[in-house]
This record gives structure tokens, C-alpha cells and sequence, in this order.
């Protein structure tokens, strides 16, 4: 079994704390000056250029299902093995001879066709899990059959930004993923903006409001963190509602946003944030049973968002700045199942949308008849490839053998990418 | 009466000393910072109430005055051997674990997923030690029900698990036991997700808890056999011809060497020794016609080695006892270790041949222990947070509400689910700014217990079960109730009458065996803290509000928040309180004193051990 990674040693834990690195969060984190709301949006504009480029990470939770979402038309082999699920010629919207996507994902088909959607093929890696939990972990981490402790954002966020300035991460949901758990790096994590602050009596606030206001001085580096950190949750979580309360779209979002109108709020108040981290949620995708009606409700669902999200960056006046990219833990099964579903299975697509994106197919397409003994497709893209092309393609941080514990090379997706 | 009141009178001289004079407590609560790194054992003329704090707080999960005290008026050797040398304590009154008959005879070997499980019965005519129905619909679906019972059963009962193992961490009167089996269990960690039987996670928690500080190499040989870990790292399909080096690679990596010190070569070969590892129902078996038993080199030996064989070559590595001491010290101490300090701790591993105890007592009984660098800097992980509060509290275990593996996991830390085999990162990742903020509602949810909880153990299932078990009791077949897009009470009559031909149906087990799981699962009994803080503060003899918020700064928090804050506390209990007199205030004391500790625990300091 051939691994992609070195032999040298990874950077381990062990090795980062000799470095020292923990005094230099606290410091910093303690010296950084929050800038007031309105400060901020200047702040960013200062930023503009490769400094200010975004990247948002989107999440479909639960397996989806790639053939059936750029469907294969032109492949009898797809017909073969879904004979039920199969989804006719007559019912995508074809974008080349051999594919076209889901009926409802008509936000995709345009975006294709204006050239700003990327299409990966092939997405996995070597001995695939067809555990949720598992192979999901393996894709936080960019760690496939290893055990890493921090997330491939965090430790992003921690190489592109090692002096930690507070709010570059921000991850939206109920807990924080492990793909943005950060050495240096306190992530923002929050689900509804309006609910993100203390459950607290009323009588308590004046003294749960009230954060030392400098803690330069503390010498247990441990309490500085903390204390840095409750600062960020308090101006953090001041920002975001506040972001939140301002944000006016006429942009429709369509029935099930993402998240995505809270990134395109704090976007557009100018947070400092360029990595954002969200995801449908609770394995939506994961369509064992009666798959068809409800997958094409889910990428309906899902097209629409990530569509309206680009509309509303272009009304913002920040698409040029933003990229989004999509991935799954693993595909699905080749064949369909007897209740008219799919069970887990392995490689699959990824996306990148925006304007910055130089749209079309990249990679191998997988075959369909030349399947794994448990018929499955087989990868032909290492999905680290994908990362490292936003790494070091789109985010110009070119040093990812490191980050990624091997060689990836990067696609050339985008319009601003030296190759 | 409640713990916390027959322990109040003796804590009188105490409570009144340390409150008039909390600027001097803290000069005393760590030795000079010359001590950081020395690993020279304190004196008896060193120790005092703050030190044994600090010992009791991380050898254990912190305590009461009372037991800090019994600790105090020892010297430290003796404080440190009740704490390590701990077999001589009596635990008989803490019960065993009162397993949930749930373990069906056919389930073993479990089959990996619902589509294994199905099409070996369509192959073999039964599976999970059920038979497939001669005729008729859905000739498979007891076999499925059964599929799904066993993963919802097994997932409750672990939950079950983790709560005797949170009551036994709050209880025991060998607290360094209960926490040494937290660190192996975040270090050889494996999770209920994967490994799915309640039974092999409780045998590991049980290995943890006998052998946790007796020898590393023992104990490493014990895990590797251990029926979850070989499930966890998929030892099963580590076969001669065709060997998975997820194992070997895990062992060395993560459980002895760490990265750096050795090479692929050498995985692969480790991996060849460790072939034909298996196991039958909860009891390690060597297939030896899956073993490759031909000549391996590994890390520069050559012989015809089996698993055994490559971790006592392992333990050899001067690198695995500096890993392993560099792990243990900074879970119990602090992050940052020098690479002098840290051999200096390898060479007391080896010199004892890895065993665990000598190691803690040099650990504890350092002078590196009690420097500033050491004393009240390490974050408390949540499992930690929720065990000290509790005992901090006087509580006999953890309550019901609100529930204890709920309130872990929103934190970060679930036991038992481990996000990696990598265990937790620990350290400063347990704090992102949403979850400080979610550890002061921990403690709020303790304090002032939600009227409106629901326990997860009987409120199972996500809504597309919820909605399954909805339409299956309006009546509906099984293919419209499973159906998406049917609304309850929307369905027209025509569709009533769909059901569908089929072998079995996939969410309808999800329903059903969640349903089995309940009936065989015990709930969780739900009872909240019963916290007496009253009683506490008047016992205590305490006069004003400026002496009870200290008394409770002092019991509850290892680092006091700055005075800015602490006056703004008392000036808060006075407005609750319209006095400063807790004597006038004795009727209505409990609530806002209940607020007050809301208020220190929502503080960033009492994060911190």
C-alpha cells in the first residue's frame, strides 16, 4: 500500500512547543487591537489584493451522492447499474456531451456556463473509510489513514497567520469542526448570530460584561489566553450580532441559505476573516432510502445557496475576493441499493465556485466499470490536491508539502494563480 | 444531611484565615521560579495548604477544604504515596457497573454495515442469529431491525458507561486512578462510532483502571491485544500477503515513539509481525495461518518476530520512554517541556523499566511541579471542568440534568468518542471563544437545572425517525411512512395502500431498532446537583458578602480573578442580597449566592487548574 507521505518528520506537536510557539498567540492576541465596527471595513480595504482573498469552505454532511448529481448521461455503464436511480438524459441540464447536472441545480448550471464553477473528478484517497465519522475526520485533517490533532484550516491559519490576529477563523455551527482546530488560531464559532453570547440573568450582565481590559501584564500565559480569549468572544460575538443586525439582502437565498447569508454579513461588515467554515448539516446527504426526491430537493437546496451567496458578493463588491470550495466525505455506492438508494462509497466530486475560478472539469473521470472489489469507484485525484491548489493556488501560500504532510500538486484554477 | 454541611464546621479557622488574607494566599500558592525544570523533590518545610491544592487538583480532579486539608497535614511523600500508591484505598463501596442485558447470542461477529449484514442473508439465509422469513414482504427485516437495535443499544449503554465512569471520577477515594485512565483512554483512544460494543470500550476502561500506573510495556502489549483497539485500527484485515499497516503505523506514531524514529521500511515490516491479530467476541486470537511468520528487520533487528516481539523492540527505543514521560507530564503539569527535561523524565521511565507509579512520584514531588510555570497554567479539559465542579460542590457523582456526555461533547470532549485515534489535542484548542462561552452555560445549567430537559437516552433518534414512528402510529404501511416527502396526516387515501414489495426497508430498521434499544437500555436516572451553598457560607460562619464571595473564590477557583472583578462581585451579591449581613440575608441566601458561583464559573480563571 503506497502512502504519500514523507519520511521526514511532520512538525508534531512536540516539535511546535519547542519552538516556543505558545507565547507568541498569547502576545499577539493581547496586543491586537480590535477594530470597532467601523474601523473595520477600512481595515479590509487596506487588506485588499492577495492579503484580502477568502476561501470558504462548504461541507455537504453525509456522502453525497456524485453520480447523481453531475450525472454521467453519456455513460450506458451509469444506466446499467441504476436502473431505477439512473436519472434520464431528458432530466439533467446537460453541460457537455457526457454530463449534466441534477434538474433542480440550475445555480450551478449557470455558474458553469459563466465560467466560474470548478469541477474536480475523482476525489478520495488510498484505503477509503465508509465510516461518516471516520472518513470525515480524515478529510478535516488532510490525514487520511493517520491521526492528526488540528485541522487543515487551523493548521492553514496557523502557517498563513502565525501571529494569530483574532477572528481569521470563523466557523459556523453548532461545534466546532475539527478541519478549523487551530494550534494558535481562536477560531470564531457560532451557529445563530443572535443567539451567540452567555445565557445569562439579567442581573449578571453588568458583571459578565465587563473583561479585563488589558491583560499585557498577566505573567500565567494560560490565564492571558483565557483572558484574550473571553475578549474575543465578547467583541466576537458583539461583531457578529452586530454584522448580523445590519446585513440587508434582496438576494434570495432560496429555502435552505447554508449559512451562507451570515459569511456574505460578515463580509459585507467587514470582518477580517479569510478562512470561513460551514456545512449542511446533520448527514443530509446520506440517502440510503428513496434517494431520488429527496437528493434533488438537497442539491436544489444546496445550488440554490451557493448561487445566490455569489449574486450577494457581487452586491457586497467582494467577488473577486471570495472562493468557495465543496467537498463530501465520500461518495456513493456505483450500484443502487434495494430501497431505492445508495450506501457509502468512496471517490467523488469537488467544486470551486467564484469569480477568481477559472471554471470547468479537472482530473480523471473515474470509471464506472472498472470498480473496487465492494463496487466502488476508484480515485483518481488525491482530494489533498484540491486543497493544496486552494493553498497555494488561490490563496498564494505555496509552501504545502509541509502543511499537508506530502507533495500535492496543485490545479491551475485560478485566474490569478502564477503556475 | 448533604456532605457540604457536616464539613462546613470543621472549616471554620480555615475559611476565615484564608479570607482576610487572599494577597498573601497567592504568594504562597507556588515556590520561586528558580523551581521551574528542577525535578528535585520538595521538603516537608515546603509544603502548605496551596501546595496540596495543586496536587489534589491535578493527581485528582480538585476537592473540598476538607480533603485538601487531610492532604496538607501530611508531609508531601506521604500526600503524594496516598495519591499514586493508591491499592491500599478502599473503593468498596463504589458499585460496579450495572450492564443492561443487551448482547444477543448471532450478534457476533458484528458485520461492518447494514449492506454486509443484508447480503450475507440473502447468501446464508440468516444473519445477526436470525432467520430470513420463508414468505411474505420484507423477508429480511428482522434481521435489519436486529442491525440497527444492536448500534442504538450498544451506543446507550456506552453512554451508560461514561456515566459510571463520571460518578466513579467524582466519587473515588482514588481519584489518581480514575484520572490516569482518563489519560490512557485519550492516549490508546479508540471510539464507540467505529468500535460499536459497549463491551470492548468498558473492558479497555477497565485495563486502564487496573494496570493504569502500573508497567507501560504491560500495558501496551494488554491494548494492542485488546479486542476494541484491533477493531479500532482494523487489525482484522491485517493478513499475511496482504498486510494493513494502519495498526503498525498507530502503535509507533501515536501509542510509543512518535514521528521521527522510524522509517516506513520499518512499518511495514512491524505491520507483517502483527498479522493474523485478531479476536473472537471480546478474547484476542492469533490466526496463525493468517500470520507471516518469515524474518523481519525492524529498527535494525533481525529475527522471525510476531507483535510481541516488535513492542518489546519498541520499548528499547530510547525514544519511547522520553515519549511516553514528555506525554504524561504534560497532561499532568503543563504544555511546554524543555528537550532536557524531558530525557531527564524518559531516564526515570527507563531506569524503573516503564513503570508508571515511581515516574508520577517524581513528577509530583517536583519542584518543577509547584514552580509558577506549573501551578494554575493548564486549561482543564471538560471532562475535568465537569468532575471538579462536582466535587468541588460535594456532589456524590454527576447529576442527570444536565446530562453529563451532552454536556462533554458540546465542550469538546465526549468520553468514549475520541474525534481520532489521535485522542484529544488538549491544551489551549479545548478553548475557542464560543466555547468559553459555552463552558459559563455549563455551569449555569448545573446551577439553575432547564425545566424543559429532555433526556437524550429517551428522546433518541433524529426527526426523520421521529417522523417514521409518527406515521407508523397513524397507521401508515411501511413504504409511505418511510417515505420523505409524506407530511403526517397529508397523505391521501390512495397512498395508503403503497406498500411496496421489497426485501426490507432500511429506515424503517432505524425506527424499529431504536425503539428495541429502549426497551432493553436502563434510562439514566435524572437527578439534578443538589447543592447546598447556604448552608456552606453560614456554616462556614461566614459574616459578610465580602467574606463569602472570598470563601467561594477560594474554594472554587485555582486562579483568583483580578480585585476589579472580585469587588464587582461582592457589590453584586450585596445588591441581590439589599445587605451586606448574611445573617439578616439567611432566608432568601441560596439564589443569589447560586448566581454569585454562576459568575466565578462563567470567570476565564476558573478555567484553569
Amino acid at each position: 500500500m503506497k502512502s504519500n507521505r514523507f519520511s521526514f518528520p511532520k512538525t508534531s506537536r512536540r516539535d511546535l512547543l519547542r519552538a516556543g510557539m505558545y507565547g507568541v498567540s498569547v502576545t499577539a492576541g493581547s496586543k491586537f487591537c480590535m477594530p470597532l465596527f467601523g474601523q473595520a471595513a477600512a481595515a479590509v480595504a487596506a487588506q485588499a489584493g492577495s492579503e484580502g482573498k477568502t476561501l470558504v469552505v462548504l461541507e455537504l454532511s453525509g456522502g453525497n451522492d456524485g453520480l447523481n448529481t453531475l450525472v454521467p448521461y453519456g455513460d450506458d455503464a451509469y444506466y446499467k447499474r441504476r436502473p431505477n436511480l439512473g436519472i434520464p438524459k431528458s432530466d439533467v441540464r446537460a453541460i457537455d456531451n457526457h454530463f449534466g447536472f441534477s434538474k433542480g441545480m440550475a445555480g450551478f448550471e449557470r455558474l458553469y456556463k459563466d465560467g466560474k464553477l470548478a469541477i474536480v473528478h475523482g476525489c478520495g484517497y488510498e484505503n477509503p473509510s465508509f465510516s461518516h465519522f471516520t472518513s470525515m475526520a480524515y478529510w478535516h485533517t488532510a490525514a487520511p489513514n493517520s491521526g492528526e490533532q488540528y485541522g487543515w484550516v487551523g493548521r492553514l491559519a496557523d502557517e498563513i497567520a502565525p501571529a494569530a490576529p483574532p477572528n481569521f477563523v470563523v466557523n459556523i455551527g453548532a461545534r466546532q469542526s475539527l478541519a478549523v482546530r487551530s494550534r494558535l488560531h481562536v477560531p470564531v464559532v457560532f451557529d445563530d448570530p443572535n443567539k451567540f453570547s452567555q445565557e445569562k440573568f439579567y442581573e449578571e450582565k453588568e458583571v459578565l460584561n465587563s473583561v479585563a481590559a488589558d491583560s499585557g501584564a498577566v505573567a500565567n500565559p494560560s490565564r492571558r489566553f483565557l483572558l484574550d480569549t473571553a475578549r474575543s468572544a465578547k467583541d466576537a460575538s458583539a461583531l457578529v450580532r452586530e454584522a448580523w443586525s445590519k446585513y440587508r439582502s434582496p438576494v434570495d437565498y432560496g429555502i435552505a441559505a447554508l449559512d451562507l447569508p451570515k459569511v456574505a454579513a460578515l463580509i459585507a461588515a467587514g470582518m477580517p476573516t479569510r478562512l470561513y467554515y460551514t456545512s449542511y448539516r446533520n448527514n443530509a446527504f446520506d440517502t440510503h432510502v428513496f434517494q431520488n426526491d429527496v437528493h434533488k430537493r438537497l442539491l436544489t437546496y444546496a445550488s440554490d445557496a451557493v448561487a445566490a451567496f455569489l449574486q450577494d458578493l457581487e452586491r457586497i463588491g467582494r467577488a473577486d475576493d471570495v472562493v468557495v470550495m465543496i467537498f463530501s466525505e465520500f461518495g456513493r455506492r456505483v450500484p443502487e441499493n434495494v430501497n431505492l438508494g445508495t450506501d457509502h462509497g468512496t471517490a467523488n466530486l469537488m467544486f470551486a465556485v467564484g469569480k477568481p475560478v477559472k471554471g470547468g472539469q479537472y482530473g480523471k473521470i473515474p470509471s464506472l466499470t472498472e470498480l473496487d472489489p465492494g463496487d466502488n469507484l476508484i480515485h483518481t485525484t488525491d482530494f489533498r490536491r484540491v486543497y493544496a491548489t486552494m493553498i497555494a493556488g488561490w490563496l498564494e501560500h505555496g509552501d504545502t508539502a509541509q502543511l499537508l504532510n506530502g507533495e500535492f500538486e496543485p490545479f491551475d484554477m485560478f485566474h490569478s494563480q502564477k503556475v | 444531611m448533604p456532605r457540604s454541611m457536616e464539613r462546613c464546621g470543621a472549616l471554620l479557622a480555615v475559611a476565615l484565615a484564608m479570607a482576610a488574607s487572599s494577597a498573601l494566599m497567592m504568594a504562597q500558592a507556588a515556590g520561586p521560579a528558580a523551581w521551574q525544570n528542577d525535578l528535585t523533590p520538595i521538603t516537608a518545610a515546603n509544603w502548605n495548604y496551596d501546595f496540596a491544592a495543586h496536587l489534589l487538583e491535578r493527581a485528582g480532579f480538585g476537592g473540598t477544604p476538607t480533603e485538601i486539608d487531610a492532604l496538607a497535614k501530611m508531609t508531601p511523600a506521604q500526600a503524594v504515596a496516598r495519591l499514586v500508591r493508591f491499592q491500599g484505598t478502599d473503593i468498596s463501596k463504589l458499585p460496579p457497573f450495572d450492564a443492561d442485558d443487551i448482547h444477543d447470542p448471532g450478534l457476533e461477529p458484528f458485520p461492518p454495515s447494514r449492506p454486509a449484514v443484508t447480503d450475507m442473508a440473502k447468501e446464508k439465509g440468516e444473519a445477526l442469529g436470525i432467520k430470513v422469513k420463508p414468505t411474505g414482504n420484507r423477508r429480511l427485516q428482522p434481521i435489519v431491525d436486529e442491525f440497527f437495535y444492536w448500534l442504538r443499544a450498544s451506543a446507550l449503554e456506552t453512554n451508560r458507561v461514561a456515566y459510571w465512569w463520571a460518578n466513579r471520577m467524582v466519587a473515588s477515594p482514588r481519584p489518581l486512578q480514575e484520572k490516569m485512565a482518563l489519560f490512557w483512554h485519550g492516549h490508546f483512544a479508540s471510539n464507540e462510532a467505529k468500535v460499536r460494543d459497549y463491551r470492548k470500550l468498558l473492558g479497555q476502561l477497565e485495563l486502564f483502571e487496573k494496570q493504569g500506573t502500573g508497567n507501560f510495556r504491560d500495558l501496551t502489549v494488554a491494548i494492542a491485544q485488546d479486542p476494541g483497539m484491533l477493531e479500532f485500527l482494523d487489525a482484522g484485515v491485517n493478513v499475511k500477503g496482504a498486510s494493513n499497516e494502519n495498526f503498525a503505523r498507530e502503535v509507533m506514531e501515536l501509542f510509543t515513539m512518535g514521528v521521527g524514529h522510524y522509517t516506513e521500511k520499518d512499518i511495514r515490516e512491524a505491520a507483517r509481525a502483527f498479522t493474523g491479530w485478531n479476536y473472537v467476541d471480546l478474547t484476542f486470537v492469533v490466526n496463525k495461518d493468517k500470520h507471516d511468520d518469515g524474518e523481519k528487520i525492524f529498527l535494525g533487528k533481525t529475527g522471525r518476530f510476531d507483535g510481541v516481539d516488535v513492542l518489546d523492540i519498541i520499548m528499547q527505543q530510547p525514544a519511547t520512554a522520553d515519549y511516553i514521560a514528555g506525554k504524561i507530564y504534560r497532561f499532568f503539569v503543563r504544555q511546554e517541556l524543555s528537550p532536557e527535561l524531558q530525557k531527564q523524565l524518559g531516564a526515570v521511565l527507563r531506569q524503573s523499566h516503564y513503570e508508571i507509579a515511581p515516574l508520577l512520584e517524581t513528577i509530583f514531588l517536583s519542584r518543577d511541579f509547584y514552580s509558577p510555570a506549573s501551578v494554575g497554567t493548564q486549561i482543564k479539559s471538560p471532562v475535568e471542568l465537569a468532575v471538579s465542579t462536582f466535587r468541588k460542590l460535594g456532589l456524590n457523582g454527576a447529576p442527570g440534568v444536565p446530562d453529563f456526555n451532552q454536556a462533554t461533547a458540546a465542550l469538546g470532549q465526549q468520553l468514549f468518542s475520541p474525534p481520532t485515534v489521535a485522542g484529544w489535542a488538549g491544551g489551549q484548542s479545548w478553548i475557542t471563544p464560543g466555547l468559553l462561552l459555552e463552558r459559563a452555560n455549563f455551569a449555569r445549567d448545573i446551577l439553575f437545572p432547564d425545566i424543559s430537559f429532555l433526556p437524550p437516552d429517551r428522546y433518541t433518534g433524529g426527526g426523520e425517525v421521529r417522523r417514521v414512528a409518527e406515521r407508523i402510529r397513524q397507521g401508515m404501511d411501511i413504504s409511505t411512512a418511510t417515505k420523505d416527502e409524506a407530511k403526517s396526516g397529508e397523505i391521501a387515501e390512495s397512498n395508503k395502500n403503497a406498500d411496496r414489495d421489497e426485501d426490507f426497508n432500511t429506515r424503517y430498521g432505524s425506527f424499529r431498532g431504536s425503539q428495541l434499544a429502549i426497551e432493553r437500555v436502563k434510562p439514566i436516572p435524572r437527578d439534578t446537583a443538589q447543592i447546598h451553598l447556604a448552608p456552606m457560607v453560614l456554616g462556614a460562619d461566614l459574616k459578610t458578602t465580602k467574606q463569602a464571595v472570598d470563601y467561594m473564590i477560594h474554594r472554587f477557583m485555582r486562579v483568583p480573578p483580578d480585585d476589579a472583578t472580585r469587588q464587582k462581585l461582592v457589590k453584586f451579591l450585596e445588591n441581590e442580597l439589599g445587605t451586606t449581613d448574611l445573617s439578616v440575608a439567611r432566608t432568601y441566601l441560596e439564589e443569589p449566592l447560586r448566581l454569585v458561583l454562576h459568575l466565578i464559573m462563567s470567570q476565564p480563571e476558573y478555567q484553569l487548574s
